[in-house]
């Protein structure tokens, strides 16, 4: 099972500090190179200013071996960070882990409705209050996911991770969540779908596997009792 | 002028004069800064949209427009930059000065040159016209995705008049490319071969060889869009939207090339200009130029790492790859520098800011090419912050670059070193400090077009910076416009070559005569007025070491 955020930091770790420093140096080379072979107030007389002045520049026009082997490295560079990049992706495409709990969710404009499957639980948001995603901690949850009429996208950036909800095709993905909280607006959409798009959004709360189960045994509970007063009535 | 040859003076067209006879020139000259005078038009009016999304996003709640209002203004914005700005400039660039670079008296095909401005302006206002209707201009995003842009979902008339204007635009584009592509194949100067041609002029190549390419499909997506829109039945799901991003992406993202190329060629030119030196590593460059553009014709599909609907590790193997033509251009231009004799101008200037602006927007490229890093940063504001240091960073700076450096050509008068250093610096600050919180803003969570955020996210205080910064770039214009009216108002004439240029275009006179040349040097390299002086200087050595 792999935690996408876990496979985030890593893969991050590897491309951050590159991306740094090929910045970092290639800026310094701009500045020192302006500033070493620019010319100076003395040197600038009048009439001087065009090329032919006093120092000539230069008339070396190319260095063919030494691009070669720059260009090298630099197929090196993608080399590396194309690795790095499939083995986490062949990580992230294929969960194996055996989910415990499968959540369908369906994405509509603007709200989230999350199913508990084989529960006959649902999770909704009222008018203008978002539904509350409960998860259970440290265990891997699978997630189908559909929208009914746009395209939206089902992101929690604390997991460092979205799938876009296609209207007609399902997907489906396993996330793990390691430690316990709630988190307000944890969860939000990030496909543009229209009016409310901003407001589509939904809180996040990870509970220990006991405090899970109880809750879902709650809401089932609750569940049934609507179920029997509905059937009653 | 010892050297060179006399060229055959075409018969001065008898043309009328004032606004029709502007309208209906086929001197490239006029046309070509016809549109470019158009565009930046659209540039400026586009970045009044962005003012007033950047004043909404100060702060948390919804102080200036509607959320109706806010769609309206990132589509509008978003569309207006790519279709009516960058795309027309950079072709227009091509149109003014291409045949200046080559030593042609024109280009061919100008009434094609001139229906591409003509289409540009109705596109335009065809796209803007949304504004007038009573429901407002499209607000779909500028790349429309179906099904929202399907009519039950966005039922406007905004919207297919936008389909109207983005079609007539990406026509007016493939015009100018064709134009272009046939100057340069058909009208070269004797002695010009193709491995001849300025950088500038390859830039032009390569990004007119995108635009036939890549806008076909454009067009088929924005013609389907349509008859789904009118008939249905045409993109259904589950497929439809899926193929619909195929076709969009398959232009998408060539076109952010074909407005990166022609000034990224600008800069070249004043690399090397203001470096006394010739461009180095010629063709290595062509070669990497050639690749860049065939390798980014084959990178669409990180639009869609989310879809499920492609290969993510192919598409993120080609978009890694481009980094290696994207190195070898650095290493082109750091080389240039390198011992040569460096004027920090204001084109020069502007040039080394696009150096840095554009490696940020490169190297965030790089890493949202990786699908593990883009699952978390695609459609937030890491993406609104990376695609405008291309595009603001690469392609604005590179733009005025070309300003700054061709102005003395095209109006045969100067524009003024302290304001420009003004508009200059102020453009750094201001450009850094809108985007660069924005990278921020988007590995915390907050989503692209989104009118609001939550105060408890904890992002106004970067929100509000970008805001300044937003204000800072409007006040860098300011200044730019400041330089363009003092210039024109108070004229220092340029002269023929005011720079000490390499190619062509500065052996006539500025502005150019209607038929471009009285006589050309000859042309034994990319440079050709390099090469002659160096000569005069050689020749002065070997007189110095007979005396
Ligand atoms: C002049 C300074 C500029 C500012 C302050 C600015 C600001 C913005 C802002 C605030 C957004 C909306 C973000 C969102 O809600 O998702 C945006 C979107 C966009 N901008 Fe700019 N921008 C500028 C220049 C440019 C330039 C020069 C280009 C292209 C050449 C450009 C192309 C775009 C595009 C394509 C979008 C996306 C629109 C969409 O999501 O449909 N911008 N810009
Ligand atoms: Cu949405
Ligand atoms: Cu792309």
């Amino acid at each position: 099972m792999t935690d996408t955020r876990r496979e985030f930091d890593q893969v991050a770790g590897l491309y951050l500090p590159i991306g740094v420093a090929v910045v970092v140096v290639i800026v310094a080379l701009v500045v020192v190179m302006a500033l070493r072979y620019r010319v100076r107030d003395g040197e600038q007389e009048p009439g001087d200013d065009g090329p032919g002045g006093r120092r000539r520049p230069s008339r070396i026009a190319d260095a063919p071996r030494a691009e070669a082997l720059y260009a090298a490295v630099l197929v090196c560079i993608a080399a590396l960070l194309v690795w790095r990049t499939f083995s986490t992706e062949a990580r992230e495409d294929h969960p194996r882990a055996a989910a415990t709990a499968t959540i369908d969710v369906t994405a509509a404009r603007w709200h989230w409705r999350f199913d508990y499957r084989g529960t006959g639980v649902t999770q909704l948001g009222g008018d203008r209050t978002p539904p509350t995603l409960v998860v259970p901690a440290a265990q891997p949850v699978r997630f189908t996911l559909v929208s009914i009429d746009v395209i939206h996208a089902f992101w929690i950036p604390a997991r460092r991770f979205k799938r876009d909800a296609n209207p007609g095709a399902s997907s489906s993905f396993e996330l793990i969540f390691p430690t316990t909280g709630f988190w307000r607006d944890g969860g939000e959409c990030s496909e543009f779908c229209g009016l409310r798009h901003a407001q589509m959004r939904f809180d996040v709360d990870v509970r220990t596997p006991a405090a899970y189960a109880a809750w879902l045994r709650q809401r089932r509970a609750a569940a049934g009792a609507v179920g029997a007063a509905g059937a009653a009535g | 002028m010892s050297a060179t040859a006399p060229v055959a003076r075409p018969p001065r067209p008898r043309t009328p004069g004032g606004l029709v006879g502007t309208l209906a020139s086929t001197d490239h000259k006029v046309v070509g800064a016809g549109i470019f005078v158009t565009a930046f038009g659209f540039f400026l009016a586009a970045g009044v949209l962005a003012l007033l999304m950047r004043s909404e996003l100060a702060q948390p709640g919804l102080q200036v427009v509607s959320e109706e209002g806010y769609n309206q203004l990132f589509t509008i914005h978003g569309s207006t930059m790519f279709y009516l700005f960058a795309t027309p400039i950079a072709l227009a660039a091509g149109i003014y000065l291409v045949p200046l670079q080559i030593g042609a008296a024109r280009v061919a095909w100008p009434r094609l040159a001139l229906a591409g401005w003509w289409l540009t302006i109705m596109g335009g206002l065809s796209m803007w016209s949304g504004f007038l209707t009573q429901q407002g201009a499209a607000d779909v995003g500028w790349y429309a995705y179906p099904p929202l842009s399907d009519m039950p979902n966005s039922p406007t008339i905004g919207t297919d008049y936008w389909i109207f204007g983005v079609i007539l635009a990406a026509v007016a584009g493939m015009l100018l490319a064709a134009s272009v592509l046939a100057t340069i194949v058909k009208l070269r100067a004797p002695g010009m071969t193709m491995l001849r041609l300025p950088v500038f002029a390859w830039t032009q190549v390569v990004s007119c060889l995108m635009v036939l390419t890549a806008f076909p499909a454009l067009i088929v997506a924005m013609a389907l869009l349509f008859a789904q829109r009118q008939l249905g039945g045409v993109l259904t799901t589950p497929e439809g939207p899926i193929a619909y991003q195929h076709l969009f992406w398959f232009f998408g993202h060539p076109v952010v090339y074909v407005v990166f190329f022609p000034f990224l060629g600008a800069v070249a030119e004043a690399i090397a200009t203001f470096s006394g030196r010739r461009w180095f590593g010629y063709r290595p460059f062509v070669i990497s130029l050639l690749l860049f553009a065939a390798l980014s014709m084959s990178v669409w599909g990180h639009h869609m790492f989310t879809t499920e609907a492609v290969k993510n590790t192919y598409f993120s193997l080609t978009s890694t790859a481009l980094l290696v033509p994207a190195g070898i251009e650095y290493f082109d231009a750091l080389a240039t520098m390198w011992r040569g004799r460096i004027r920090l101008r204001v084109p020069m200037l502007f040039a080394l800011g696009f150096l840095v602006l554009f490696l940020i927007g490169g190297t965030t490229g790089i890493w949202i090419g990786s699908p593990a890093l883009d699952y978390h940063d695609t459609d937030s504001y890491f993406i609104v912050a990376h695609f405008h240091y291309t595009l603001f960073g690469g392609s604005v700076m590179g733009l005025f670059t070309a300003i700054y450096l061709w102005w003395p050509k095209v109006t045969g008068t100067m524009l003024r070193e302290r304001l420009g250093r003004w508009h200059f610096w102020l453009t750094m600050v201001g450009m850094n400090l809108t985007f660069f919180p924005m990278f921020f803003l988007g590995e915390q969570g907050m989503a692209r077009r989104v009118a609001d955020y939550p105060r408890s996210a904890g992002w106004t205080t970067l929100n509000t910076l970008s805001t300044i910064g937003s204000g800072v770039i409007a006040l860098s214009l300011l200044v730019f416009l400041l330089n363009v009216a003092v210039s024109l108002t108070r004229r220092v004439p340029a002269g023929p070559d005011p720079w000490g240029g390499h190619s062509l275009e500065w052996a006539t006179s500025s502005p150019p005569p209607p038929h471009n040349f009285d006589a050309l040097p000859p042309v034994r390299s990319f440079a050709p007025l390099l090469d002659r002086r160096e000569a005069e200087q050689d020749r002065g050595d070997a007189r110095g070491a007979v005396a």
